[in-house]
């Protein structure tokens, strides 16, 4: 031991020596703008394996130098440059950043990262000057649009909604088709809190995206919809660099919901509802008259004009601050440290989301920088006004426009909120919707997050072993959650009955915390790893192996209260439905375990190949079906390094890259911890207090499982063509073409009357295939010094179809279109999945609905069932493009997105669309609001939607749509106050909306269009200062 | 040296990680849900999951009234006593529902049946939750050793061929599950109408002698099995193409005369919230049971009473509920079909001296016209067309009132009066016996609620089927009945709305069974469905 040590230190000393005394040539390597040195750059002597790295102050030495070699310059994002050595001692080289290349453009793989010309599966990159700009408040949106292939869609207008995002539509059916997400090498929980708010966007330095097995294959497990790699900005090599950025924004809602106004609505009462027109606006005290129906007034009523959404909603002002500092501590650890806060206020009246964040990373080298280190740390305190957004906007949605926001009466019991009551069994009971201001102003959801992500790695070169590396990296993902909600004295949504009998006294309100939950996360994640590389001469040009290990442990464990209110007293009390666990324990736990390995090959510079292997165990599955072994390979051909092309200057870099490869998905749907995390196990639920049935026996309910469930394993085919045309990189890009094929789909399906129970449940069911096409294209059309301008966009077309579902012919899907089980959508043997099932409308000659009459489609004489068909909701072509126009310091940037194709049902036509409507069948003491008669959102023909109306396809629209995402202009002064620069921007997201969706908004993931938070329009300012 | 060391044993750590966290993919629950070794250790007799089973006929799930055993299906709209007064009472000519309610109107008409159908469906799944859950006990017990495990599995027995009763007067056939079949993921194909009978009678010809006369309140018994005996036999006709009267005779005997119960004295106290405590217990044979504190469902008797209250017209107070449109539904009203067997009028209603007249909420002295009900049923969403039943009430017989939004008043599912007219009818029907026995029993039936006594030149056949809709309608047999007197289906009787008709109209033959639901069909291609839909 202590021989090979010094052994080993001997070598370590003496080799740099051993360099020394060769004839060096030394330089410094800059940024061509800023002057300041980059670290990092690989300098390396064309055609040989001789090169180095720049160190932190972009110094280099190379030495062994001949005349004439070409010594090469790389590094991501920038230009290379070569020079050809003749005996200089001193180079001093300044590169120039790039906006767009292929080549020397590094990817996150998994374990390493590559150039991107050397790799073998799809792979997207989208970089900092690719983000979209303006008001963006959680990750995701920076990457909107931005990659073929990937649809974002955003879960509405609330200030921190997650987005559901979907790599070539998904893989799987019921299992999860979210995409794995990296943070810094930590793969984050598919549980809990939406991961995409974690990190504040500024800090982000890129996005890889990793789309075929051939890539994904290394993370086996959850890749099955592909992966995508974060990595946060990194530390300085040179003198401290600080930026301080703000931004202001103003929003406001693009489009509301088109329900009538007093005056349209008191005319629609009198036309349609002539009984009801004393139901409208509020009893005049003065009078006791009653409306007399010869007369356009309406006699012994007031009549007010409420706009209920505008009441609910307000134009909001968000600001968000970012500082961060970049510095060489000790000139040798590297360091970045930023912090932000960001307060934003949602467009719907008291929705606020406050966060703190932070991040901390110092990369430092040891050991002659054969130990080198990575250290993270990343943490947001986040503080939400959880509104109930459903219960505003259903209220404000339907809610008499004559009916006044504040009662004036003097004994309005709900502090000055109106709400129409009615004497009935003695209790003077709430009529009609609630009071939809109230319902924001009276109630407080608080929800309160602590998230903290970190992780240390450890990349050490073997000393004895100089090609060998050992990876070992750390990781933890904690978040502590409360979330309390509570309501003020007075309150609509509590007011409730005890059992007296005078309706002046027998009333009572419930202020305070009406439900209380906690829950703490705890994700720890280790990687170990061995990487071989080495540079060889002859055909096998160089070999790249790695080997590991990885541990992944995600548990949540959280209580809640729960109350209710007492029968008799109407006093609200908590509530514990199971004795044996008072505090409503819910624990979560899931452990992923694998092994990996995976080697690349370059064979005489020309093909590259690329073999993985991994083997995954999980907790979710009985121990005999735990483990899946999850294969790919991938192939590149780089044609531009054969003759017939190499001369080329139109082709300046053509690769083609073929991809095969398994991958496996356990994460299973959600909403029920047993067959989320114990599917394969009997277990038993005790019945709730209020289910118990034999006298003094807590009933238990086996819940069906499932012993053999196993993974679903999804086996893709990728070709892929990267393409660089043209000098001057004037046209880029990439098309790629896959098939998909998914089998044992873990699929909730209708259980046959069976052994275990239950009417569905989780099964590996079936078959999907999918296949589809990509491109992105990316044009530098003017690049001069004073002017750039350049385009970018992208298309990608998927198509799935369910193949198999064993024997059984569908499945329901979800999209509630109201009532329990009333679903509009189903995973169909031969559909897409997800579609529509629905009546085909029949028109009249003037192009108006046939109202209940449908399309014969089998021809049998009857409507029924048989008649229905299938209509694709999700669409099959998604796209995005942007521009970008510089003008010295200007710059002038638009982001475009949409998609083409795809349905969306028009839910509030269905619910508040037609007659009746307005006089619902529950009581007859009320008037409601409903979608305009007038103006055409909704149709007077419709006098009701029942049965098989609510299943026509009058009521599916195309949801083909153009969104501006956002333009922004900038200015850059580039001498600032000293050193600094100062960039001042102005950006509109959300911009304008292209679409014949008549409804309100056609970008909806579930396809079905409710009670919407719209998305706001925002303007925002910002500066950015550099010192 | 100091660093390479901490490098090596770095490095040791992670191989030494690595072997020991290989256990850690062994996961197991903690909080409400339990193991069965857990659940071993809380309840060593299973108790829990037996009451479950029972509770499978009232209650909708495991996690209070808004939960569901079978996901999909609507919670308060699902629950099996729901669905049993839904097929059998509201496709009959005694009651009728205003809600619509996206497949109800479908059912108080008889009219569009279809596979669609939500309501029929969730009587089907309900079926296909209990038996598995006793199939599940059954086969749990086999596995333990435990005091009374004959017994229990006996009780499992009854109730999986109670639900087996239901899929054979409703759906007429079905796979037909069994302890045999846990475990198997393989599709059953489905069993005939005759199948599933012949396995039903020998499960309760088996279990017959293996109960006890009572065990507990709410639970099953030897009178409870052969009850069930007699409803079979009695409609053999129907169900397999045989006359079994004589066994139907036998058993309703049987029940009547070993059974130990005895007819309460007042009718109205059998549908009182205290009908678990007053006289009316003795008269109840099986009854499911509710209760508003911790025994809550919408399905249970909870949907008879509030769903024939409402304020509008009357104070739903004076019958144990809160009022209000989220206690008081105002959806259930009986036809004339049912009240017109006491009186052409409200005042005749009133006069009448039959105790079971005065259960209908007429109004029709009240000042305001509105508040009247109407003895035509013009439109039966109107809810002023037609009389609520105040049949079922949660107050108590005793008078008191204490208003909850749910009922605490037990479901009589067999009751001695039952038994009465069943062993009348067999008689009747050639079953055996004598018609003095038959009148007699039949007299008893009526004296008991002051009707008056008929003679024998009376009794007839479908005098019975009258006697039971004014003793048992709106108790889940009315449909069942109508079938067995062929006057279900076809124009020779009619009610109001039948066939969506106002005045009634004749409906096809093959409404005499449901349509096997959609989702079952597509659940098993093994299936088929029955003729004519």
């Amino acid at each position: 031991m202590k021989t090979i040590y010094k052994k080993l230190l001997f070598l370590l000393l003496f080799l740099p020596f051993s360099v020394l005394a060769q004839e060096t040539l030394s330089g410094t390597v800059v940024d061509s703008k800023s002057n300041q040195p980059i670290p990092g750059v690989n300098v390396v002597i064309e055609g040989s394996s001789t090169g180095t790295q720049t160190d932190f102050d972009g110094k280099f030495k190379l030495a062994k130098l001949n005349k004439g070699d070409k010594i090469v310059f790389s590094f991501i994002g920038y230009s290379s440059q070569t020079v050809v050595f003749n005996n200089q001692q001193i180079l001093n080289v300044s590169l120039v950043e790039e906006s767009n290349q292929l080549k020397e453009v590094v990817v996150q793989v998994g374990y390493g990262s590559i150039k991107k010309k050397d790799a073998t599966g799809s792979v997207a990159l989208v970089t900092a000057k690719d983000f979209n700009k303006g008001a963006i408040f959680s990750t995701d949106q920076l990457l909107a649009g931005k990659a073929a292939g990937v649809r974002i869609t955003n879960s509405g207008g609330a200030p921190d909604s997650g987005p559901i995002i979907r790599i070539r539509g998904g893989a799987s059916l019921n299992a999860s088709n979210d995409p794995l997400i990296i943070i810094d090498g930590v793969p984050i929980s598919d549980a809990g809190t939406n991961p995409w708010s974690l990190i504040n966007p500024n800090d982000v330095e890129s996005f890889s995206i990793l789309k075929d097995a051939s890539a994904t294959a290394i993370y086996g497990v959850r890749a099955s919809n592909g992966v995508i790699l974060i990595t946060t900005k990194k530390g300085t090599s040179g003198e401290p660099q600080f930026n301080y950025s703000s931004n202001v924004t103003i929003g406001e809602a693009s489009k509301t919901l088109g329900v009538m106004n007093a005056s349209d609505f008191t005319r629609f009462i009198q036309e349609y509802h002539p009984g009801r027109t004393n139901q409208l606006g509020v009893d005049d005290p003065a009078t006791t008259a009653v409306d007399d129906l010869s007369t356009p007034q309406i006699e012994g009523r007031i009549l007010y004009d409420t706009n209920w959404q505008k009441e609910i909603m307000r134009t909001s002002i968000s600001t968000d601050h970012n500082f961060s500092a970049r510095a060489n501590l000790y000139k040798k650890i590297p360091f970045r440290a930023s912090i932000g806060y960001t307060d934003v206020q949602g467009i719907v009246k008291t929705s606020e989301y406050k966060r703190l964040s932070y991040s901390f990373k110092m990369t430092p080298k040891f050991l002659n920088d054969d130990l080198k280190i990575d250290i993270n740390a990343k943490g947001t305190y986040s503080n939400k006004n959880n509104v109930d957004e459903g219960g505003a906007f259903g209220g404000a949605a339907v809610m008499d426009p004559t009916k006044p926001l504040y009662g004036d009466s003097f004994n309005n019991k709900f502090v000055g909120y109106y709400q129409q009551t009615s004497i009935s069994g003695n209790r003077d009971q709430k009529v009609g919707p609630t009071n939809p201001l109230a319902i924001l102003d009276q109630r407080r959801g608080v929800d309160n997050a602590i998230r903290f992500l970190g992780n240390i790695e450890l990349d050490y070169k073997i000393p004895f072993l100089r090609d060998l590396r050992a990876v070992v990296n750390m990781g933890l993902d904690a978040t502590t959650r409360d979330y309390k909600e509570t309501y003020t004295d007075n309150s609509l949504a509590t007011y409730t009955f005890n059992q007296g009998t005078d309706p002046a006294t027998n009333y009572l309100f419930n202020p305070g915390q009406a439900s209380f939950f906690k829950a703490t996360a705890t994700n720890k994640t280790m990687d170990a790893y061995l990487a071989y590389s080495k540079t060889l001469t002859g055909f096998v040009n160089k070999v790249d192996a790695q080997a590991g290990y990885s541990y992944q442990d995600f548990k949540t464990d959280g209580n809640s209260l729960s109350y209710r209110n007492n029968v008799d007293t109407g006093i609200r009390e908590q509530y514990i439905s199971d004795i044996n666990n008072p505090n409503n324990r819910e624990y979560r736990p899931r452990n992923l375990q694998a092994f990996f390995a995976r080697g690349n090959v370059d064979l005489g510079g020309k093909y590259l190949l690329t073999a993985t292997l991994r083997a995954d165990g999980t907790s979710v599955f009985a121990e005999n079906q735990r483990w899946g072994y999850f294969p790919a390979v991938g192939a590149a051909w780089k044609l531009k390094e054969e003759s017939f092309l190499k001369e080329s200057n139109f082709v300046q870099d053509l690769k083609l890259r073929l991809g095969w490869g398994k991958t496996g998905q356990a994460a299973l749907p959600g909403g029920n911890i047993q067959r989320e995390y114990f599917p394969y196990l009997p277990t038993f639920i005790p019945g709730d207090v209020a289910s118990q049935y034999l006298p003094n026996v807590t009933p238990y309910t086996v819940g069906p499982y499932e012993a053999d469930l196993t993974w679903e394993k999804t086996t893709t085919y990728n070709l892929g063509l990267d393409f660089e045309l043209f000098k001057n990189n004037i046209l880029s890009g990439s098309v790629d073409y896959y098939q998909r094929k998914t089998n044992d789909l873990l699929a909730v399906v209708p259980l046959a009357a069976g052994s275990t129970g239950g009417t569905e449940y989780l099964q590996n069911i079936g078959s999907l295939d999918s296949d589809g096409y990509e491109l992105s294209l990316n044009v530098n059309a003017i690049q001069t010094d004073d002017y750039s301008l350049s385009f970018g966009g992208n298309i990608a077309y998927n198509y799935s179809t369910i193949s198999e579902l064993k024997g059984i012919t569908r499945t329901s899907a979800g999209g509630g279109i109201g009532g329990t089980g009333n679903n509009l959508a189903y995973h169909a043997v031969g559909q897409q999945p997800y579609s529509a099932f629905v009546y085909e409308q029949v028109y009249d000659a003037s192009g108006e609905p046939v109202v209940g009459a449908y399309k014969d489609r089998n021809g049998d004489g009857i409507i029924n069932d048989s008649d229905e068909y299938y209509v694709v909701l999700r669409p099959n072509w998604t796209y995005g493009f942007n521009m970008t126009f510089g003008y010295k310091n200007f710059d002038l940037t638009a982001n475009f997105r949409g998609q083409i194709g795809g349905q969306v049902y028009n839910l509030k036509k269905q619910q508040n669309g037609y007659i009746q409507a307005a006089i619902p069948s529950q009581s007859t003491e009320y008037v409601q609001n409903v979608l305009n008669f007038y103006d055409g959102t909704a149709s007077p023909l419709f006098d009701t939607y029942l049965g098989n109306a609510e299943r026509s396809d009058y009521l599916l629209e195309d949801a083909t749509f153009l969104r501006c995402d956002n333009i922004s202009l900038g200015y850059k002064f580039a001498k600032f106050v000293g050193k600094s620069s100062l960039r001042v921007s102005g950006a509109v997201n959300n911009a304008f909306l292209v679409t014949k969706y008549t409804g309100q908004d056609p970008e909806n993931f579930d396809a079905i269009d409710g009670n919407f938070y719209p998305r706001p329009r925002t303007y925002t300012l910002g500066v950015s200062l550099d010192f | 040296m100091k660093n390479f060391k901490k490098y090596t044993l770095g490095l040791g750590l992670v191989l030494l990680l690595t072997s020991s966290c290989i256990d850690d993919l062994n996961t197991e629950p903690k909080g409400s849900a339990k193991s069965l070794d857990q659940l071993l250790q809380e309840q060593p007799t299973l108790a829990g999951l037996v009451s479950k089973v029972y509770g499978s006929y009232a209650l909708s799930g495991p996690s209070g009234p808004g939960s569901t055993d079978t996901p999909g299906d609507d919670a308060g709209e699902s629950p099996f006593l729901r669905g049993i007064i839904n097929l059998q009472d509201f496709t009959a000519d005694d009651m009728k529902n205003r809600w619509g309610d996206n497949g109800l109107d479908q059912l108080t008409t008889a009219n569009n049946w279809d596979s669609n159908n939500k309501f029929m469906r969730y009587m089907y799944n309900r079926i296909y939750y209990t038996v598995p859950q006793a199939n599940q006990v059954i086969g749990q017990f086999n596995n333990f050793t435990v005091s009374n495990k004959d017994q229990v599995i006996s009780e499992m027995r009854f109730l999986r061929a109670l639900a087996y009763f239901y899929l054979i007067d409703c759906f007429g056939k079905g796979p037909l599950l069994t302890e045999a079949d846990l475990g198997s993921n393989e599709l059953k194909g489905e069993s005939t109408r005759k199948q599933l009978y012949d396995f039903v009678e020998s499960e309760l010809l088996d279990i017959e002698n293996k109960l006890p006369q009572r065990i507990g309140y709410g639970q099953t018994s030897q009178p409870a099995v052969r009850m069930l005996l007699a409803k079979l036999y009695l409609n053999s006709e129907v169900y397999i193409g045989q006359n079994k009267y004589a066994q139907a005779y036998k058993y309703s005997k049987l029940v009547i005369d070993e059974g130990g119960y005895t007819l309460a004295p007042n009718f109205r106290s059998l549908f009182c919230r205290d009908n678990d405590v007053t006289a009316a217990k003795d008269e109840i044979i099986y009854a499911l049971i509710a209760d508003p504190i911790v025994s809550q469902s919408y399905g249970n008797t909870t949907y008879l009473i509030n769903g024939s209250l409402n304020d509008a017209t009357m104070t739903a107070l004076d019958y144990g509920n809160p009022g209000g449109g989220t206690n008081a539904w105002a959806g259930h009203r009986a036809t004339k079909s049912w009240y017109g067997l006491f009186g052409n009028s409200p005042a005749a209603l009133e006069a009448s001296p039959d105790d079971r007249a005065h259960l209908f909420w007429t109004n029709y002295l009240d000042a305001d016209l509105t508040k009247r009900h109407s003895y035509e049923m013009t439109n039966y969403k109107t809810w002023t067309d037609g009389y609520p039943s105040i049949k079922f009430t949660n107050a108590n017989f005793i008078g008191t009132v204490s208003p909850n939004s749910f009922a605490g008043t037990d479901f009589p599912l067999y009751r001695l009066a039952d038994a009465y007219l069943m062993l009348a009818e067999s008689i009747l029907r050639g079953g055996g016996g004598s018609n003095a026995d038959a009148l007699n029993y039949v007299n008893l039936v009526r004296v008991r609620s002051h009707a008056t006594p008929i003679t024998s030149s009376e009794l007839t056949l479908d005098f019975i089927l009258d006697e039971r809709a004014r003793e048992l309608n709106f108790e889940g047999h009315r449909r069942t009945d109508l079938i067995r007197y062929g006057k279900f289906t076809g124009g020779s009787y009619l009610w109001p709305w039948k066939g969506n008709v106002k005045d009634g109209t004749s409906i096809p033959a093959h409404y005499n069974l449901f349509p096997i639901p959609i989702k079952a069909l597509e659940a098993n291609p093994k299936l088929t469905q029955n003729p004519g839909y």
